[in-house]
């Protein structure tokens, strides 16, 4: 029992503290691809290190909810972790509050805050970087809904150590079309939900800026808070990907300390993989207009239907 | 009948590529380039040759062979350059008459395939298909078949309406495949003439269009003269 809470608190260690390395991977590999150096994988600690100890200013026309929301959104990623399979594939203490819909309420949470604290300064940026998120949200929202319902019907369950459970002992489900239509759908949704190309710009100029338009307003630690939500978000979203539904192999099956090290090593080789995955997308696609987004999101919903179709085929 | 006793592996092999069709045709829904239209309809007609022949061997038609020879050639290579030629001497290459955005036309595509869902339980259920291979086969077919209708009716590019068509028949096809895997040969010959009649009826109509009309789009003929 004791040694379960500790695993758990390693698997809440793990997202706080390797979301920053894979954000630095990403960003490398981004600017290896475009034949550029590179800050190198360990930039974002360095900018939270720096963040960290900055000032905090708070412009004159925030309110409390501009205080509060970074707190919010980290806390939520906080939270998140203690529900999926980080590093075992059996549940620990406490991933019984909530199944994927819970998950999935917590992370939208946090995003709902930011885009609460970017309208409270009543800033122009804010306001147009809250307007572009909630469109996004609206229209990720219902192929996401359906990605749950599509996994839900796979596995007869709703919780994700069900479903990796699944998938690793019967390869005729891994390989069925259920399930590669659930993962072409999560691929389309986490390239979204990351910020990465087809939807998001890779130059920073307030005009493309969707995520970081929001938070244009907040400096020093409460930046910082609010940048390493938005890493730790995508590790978790990562995390999701491969353990549950891509490669649901690899994670420690008895809770043992060299097992639990090991799926750690795995868990950087799978982000790898993707990382890769999502760096080649970008190459190869240009950003979209904002008028076409709905295209790749009713792609991904367009999967996430067939998905559904074939769950009842099989 | 055939999908009555197949191998676990077979099963899943004609259901993958029945699926890929249907991603496919999806694939021709949501595209705004002509050519890639195209180029998935070439890919399509593939794989239902593929189809036919693992249909053959599978299920000892040695007939279906010939038949998916003759898919590949005809479908796979003949009308997809017939309509490039046209498509060249026209020198269109995007879609450029729509009357739904191609995000719509997949969400009300994939509620179409939820709707060839349902109706293949219930023919499923009413003449008693017991294999799981038989309802997929009919909800490809009928989904396919929806989706050609909806690219007739909501794209007003003529060449777009060729393919939409080609589509239609494509679907057919396949679900006649797996479901009756016997059609005599001679049928599935005529077929395939009927569909290289179709392509160059288009072809004098597209150049009639263009000729007469100054245009490809089907919104411009409006006067009712001969």
């Amino acid at each position: 029992m004791l040694r379960d809470s500790v695993l758990q608190i390693c698997q809440v260690l793990t997202v706080l503290l390797l979301s920053p390395l894979l954000q630095g991977v990403v960003l490398q590999f981004e600017e290896r691809i475009q034949l550029a150096q590179g800050p190198g994988i360990f930039q974002p600690y360095r900018d939270l290190w720096k963040l960290f100890h900055k000032q905090v200013v708070v412009p004159e026309s925030a309110s409390w909810i501009y205080l509060i929301a970074p707190f919010v959104a980290f806390t939520a990623m906080l939270t998140v972790p203690l529900l999926i399979p980080v590093l075992t594939d059996f549940p620990l203490p406490l991933s019984d509050m909530g199944d994927i819909l819970g998950g999935g309420l917590i992370l939208t949470l946090s995003t709902f805050i930011i885009v609460l604290a970017g309208l409270d300064t009543g800033s122009a940026y804010g306001g147009i970087g809250s307007s572009r998120a909630v469109m996004l949200t609206i229209l990720a929202e219902p192929a996401l809904i359906l990605v749950f319902v599509g996994i839900t019907l796979l596995a007869k369950a709703m919780l994700p150590f069900v479903v990796n459970h699944l998938l690793v002992e019967n390869p005729a489900v891994y390989w069925g079309p259920a399930h590669l239509f659930l993962l072409a759908s999560f691929f389309i949704l986490l390239l979204v939900e990351t910020d990465r190309v087809p939807i998001h710009s890779s130059t920073h100029i307030e005009i493309y800026m969707i995520e970081e338009a929001r938070i244009l307003e907040y400096s020093g630690p409460l930046l910082a808070l609010l940048k390493w939500a938005s890493m730790m978000k995508q590790f978790i979203l990562y995390t999701i990907f491969c353990n549950v539904l891509l490669l649901p192999w690899g994670l420690s099956h008895r809770g043992a300390a060299i097992g639990v090290v090991g799926s750690v090593a795995a868990l950087g080789l799978k982000f790898l993989a993707v990382a890769a995955a999502v760096v080649l997308v970008e190459t190869a696609q240009a950003r979209l207009r904002f008028y076409r987004y709905q295209e790749v999101l009713a792609a991904s919903f367009v999967f996430a239907v067939l998905s559904i179709i074939s769950t009842q085929l099989s | 009948m055939l999908t009555a006793q197949l191998e676990p592996l077979a099963a899943s092999l004609f259901s993958l590529m029945a699926i890929a069709c249907l991603v496919l045709a999806f694939v021709m829904l949501g595209s705004r380039w002509l050519n890639n239209y195209l180029y998935a309809f070439a890919a399509e007609s593939w794989i239902i040759a593929a189809l036919s022949a693992s249909v053959a061997y599978c299920g000892g038609y040695p007939e279906l062979y010939l038949i998916a020879l003759l898919t590949a050639l005809f479908r796979g290579l003949f009308l997809p350059f017939l309509i490039w030629r046209i498509m060249r001497r026209l020198d269109v290459s995007r879609e450029l008459h729509e009357i739904l955005q191609p995000s719509s036309a997949l969400v009300v595509g994939a509620l179409g395939v939820v709707f060839a869902l349902l109706v293949a339980y219930r023919i499923g259920d009413s003449i008693g298909l017991a294999s799981r291979v038989a309802v997929l086969a009919l909800t490809v077919m009928l989904s396919m078949k929806l989706i050609g209708f909806l690219m007739l009716a909501v794209r007003r590019e003529a060449l777009s309406q060729i393919l939409g068509l080609l589509v239609l028949e494509n679907g057919i096809f396949l679900g006649a495949q797996i479901l009756i895997p016997g059609m005599p040969l001679l049928i599935e010959i005529v077929i395939l003439f009927d569909l290289l009649i179709i392509v160059a009826c288009f072809g004098v109509l597209v150049q009639y269009l263009v000729a007469n009309v100054g245009s490809t789009s089907s919104r411009d003929l409006k006067r009712l003269v001969g």
